[in-house]
């Protein structure tokens, strides 16, 4: 079960749910704000999941104080490091993967191992940014979206309000400093990407792989830009072994006997 | 339109053909498996004389019907053996496959075959499920899934791995990668609307198989749709049809052959038919038809070369394909020396006449 918690830091007031015990594991969400999926339930039985609603998303009030995505990471830096967290797994959903990657580079003493799901880090030139009814945006991020529950409503002033932070802080498509300093990570990183994915393309997750030294790459089969809220049991299994094992859970350890 | 010569490896053994699929391995002689493999080579340096514009081949198991159950293996040899003709491998059984290595297979095949490899991706014919016991109601997942990590091993640049529902890789990185890039002209065989929408979303070629004009022209009309839809228009090349010829000097000894009882290409016993039947869901673009097992296929093209040369201008106009892809039937028995004389009687009177169709 998931209990609310709130944690000052920069002088926001931030809002995470969190479960499990064990090995921390901090996720930032992507540009539609906040929301659980089936994925944060499964790796709270393993890890202590503290998942953030980053300041001036959701019914926290409208951010127009960060100025782009680094100090944004830093803030989340903070907050973690207020609730005492030390050393973390941090995991980034599409525009949270970049914030992500801003507090990977600037603050790698803090972060064990990144998950970097369908990140919005690196996108094709000219990338428009995913808006419209709960209808249409189930059909840009779910590969089925007739299989997903309804996505909720969103009050319209929350998404004038977070849709402004967005494209303030989203940054070029190609971010040339960041991708820089993205060749000195040493931090070991898993990249995923849905083979259906109608946001970011798939494709992209090659650009992370080449440029961080430590980087692994997974396909999702059949899945979208919500990987996690589609196939939270493909997701959930290789995030849990790579957080464990690191570059070694490219060694299997599945049994294959039938009958001993 | 191009034409393939479908080479099944062509068992010759005077000794009664066992009733039932499996066919018992202790009925192989072995000097007429060595001389069907031998006489494959002698026919496609002649087919390839005769201008035909591929050979194809096929994965069966456990029968002597078609003896080419590793057909990767059938391919790298024709490579070395025969220097010009396409070598189209239709294709491995997908779902009952490990697609990284059908993918590392297919790349070396290519590479050795000089690009020379076309290669088809598909469900299979429900007994070959048997083979290594593969689950029926499974195969149509594992088919879409493996064709997709198989173009996915060919065309991404780097190590990746695959989390997917049947098959999961943690680190996939083949090489070689094909000669042909991206990768070999691809085609998903398959009549059903899976196959066609997954051959439009990757903008590969379709097969269709065994079926009259009506029944395969849904399946490649239904894809024409698909490929508009996801913005691109294919080419008749990118559609192939297999099919069986009886090719005969007259029209009546084709029709007078077509008379005789045929013995299906793999006869299963009924209560395992049935079962199978039960097992396997097919359609034709969208619309469910039972799977063939154990059954006689059609023949599609029969009679004269002037009649045949008709039935390939309909299938243009009907179907719409550009390849045709053809199993040889002899009239009166499966000898070897009588399906060289039907060949050149194709290559002589029917492939001159058919270029321009």
């Amino acid at each position: 079960m998931f209990t609310e918690g709130f944690v000052e830091a920069d002088g926001f007031r931030i809002r995470y749910l969190e479960a499990g015990q064990g090995s921390p594991l901090v996720h930032l969400h992507g540009a539609g704000g906040f929301r659980l999926s089936r994925a944060h339930e499964l790796l709270s039985r393993q890890f202590r999941v503290i998942a953030f609603e980053m300041p001036g998303f959701g019914q926290s009030p409208e951010n127009t104080v960060t100025r782009d995505m680094a100090e944004l990471a830093l803030t989340m830096a903070r907050a973690a490091g207020d609730l005492g967290l030390g050393e973390f797994n941090l995991w980034g959903t599409s525009f949270g993967g970049k914030t992500a990657l801003w507090l990977a580079v600037q603050q790698p003493e803090q972060v064990r191992a990144l998950v970097l799901a369908a990140p919005a880090a690196i996108r094709p030139e000219g990338s428009q940014l995913a808006a419209g009814s709960p209808k249409e945006m189930a059909r840009r991020l779910y590969a089925h979206p007739e299989r997903m529950p309804a996505l909720p409503q969103v009050d319209p002033a929350i998404q004038t309000k977070t849709r402004a932070l967005v494209l303030r802080l989203r940054g070029p498509d190609r971010d040339r400093d960041l991708e820089r300093r993205l060749s000195e990570l040493a931090i070991p990183a898993l990249v995923l990407f849905g083979t259906l994915d109608a946001v970011i393309p798939p494709e992209m997750g090659r650009i992370y792989k080449g440029l961080i030294p430590n980087c692994h790459l997974v396909f999702v089969y059949d899945a979208g830009h919500a990987i996690d809220a589609e196939r939270p049991e493909a997701f959930t299994e290789v995030v849990a072994d790579f957080l464990e094992r690191h570059e070694a859970f490219i060694i299997s350890r599945t049994p294959t006997v039938i009958h001993p | 339109m191009q034409v393939s010569y479908f080479e099944t490896a062509r068992y010759h053994d005077p000794a009664a053909r066992p009733a039932y699929w499996p066919v018992p391995p202790g009925d192989y002689d072995p000097d007429a498996g060595a001389q069907a493999y031998n006489g494959m080579i002698e026919r496609l340096r002649f087919v390839e004389e005769l201008g035909f514009d591929w050979v194809s081949v096929s994965e069966h198991h456990y029968s002597p019907r078609i003896l080419t159950p590793a057909p990767a293996i059938s391919a790298a040899y024709i490579a070395a053996s025969v220097p010009r003709i396409k070598i189209a491998y239709l294709g491995p059984i997908v779902p009952q496959s490990n697609p990284v290595r059908v993918a590392e297979e297919l790349a070396m095949v290519d590479t050795l075959a000089q690009g020379r490899l076309v290669v088809g991706m598909l469900r299979g014919t429900t007994n070959e499920y048997l083979t290594f016991d593969l689950n029926p109601q499974e195969a149509r997942d594992r088919t879409d899934e493996g064709m997709e990590l198989i173009l996915k091993a060919w065309t991404e640049p780097q190590p990746f791995g695959w989390q997917g529902r049947y098959y999961q890789f943690r680190t996939v990185s083949v090489w070689p990668r094909p000669l042909q890039q991206p990768h070999p002209p691809t085609y998903a065989l398959g009549t059903s609307r899976e196959s066609c929408e997954f051959a439009a979303r990757h903008h590969i070629g379709l097969g269709v198989s065994f079926a009259p004009y009506e029944v395969v022209g849904k399946s490649t009309r239904y894809y024409r749709e698909e490929c508009a839809r996801y913005g691109w228009q294919p080419t008749p090349e990118q559609m192939v049809y297999r099919a069986n010829i009886l090719l005969t000097e007259t029209d009546e000894a084709a029709e007078k052959a077509l008379k005789q009882p045929t013995q299906p290409p793999f006869p299963m016993r009924a209560g395992l038919r049935d079962a199978l039947l039960k097992a396997d869901a097919r359609n034709v673009a969208g619309e469910p038809r039972p799977a063939n097992v154990g059954g006689v296929l059609p023949t599609t093209f029969f009679g004269s070369p002037d009649r045949v040369v008709e039935q390939v201008k309909r299938c243009r106009e009907e179907v719409g394909v550009g390849v045709i892809d053809l199993m040889f039937r002899n009239p009166d028995s499966d000898d070897p020396d009588a399906l060289m004389e039907t060949l050149e009687l194709f290559g002589k009177k029917v492939l001159p006449r058919i270029r321009d169709v």
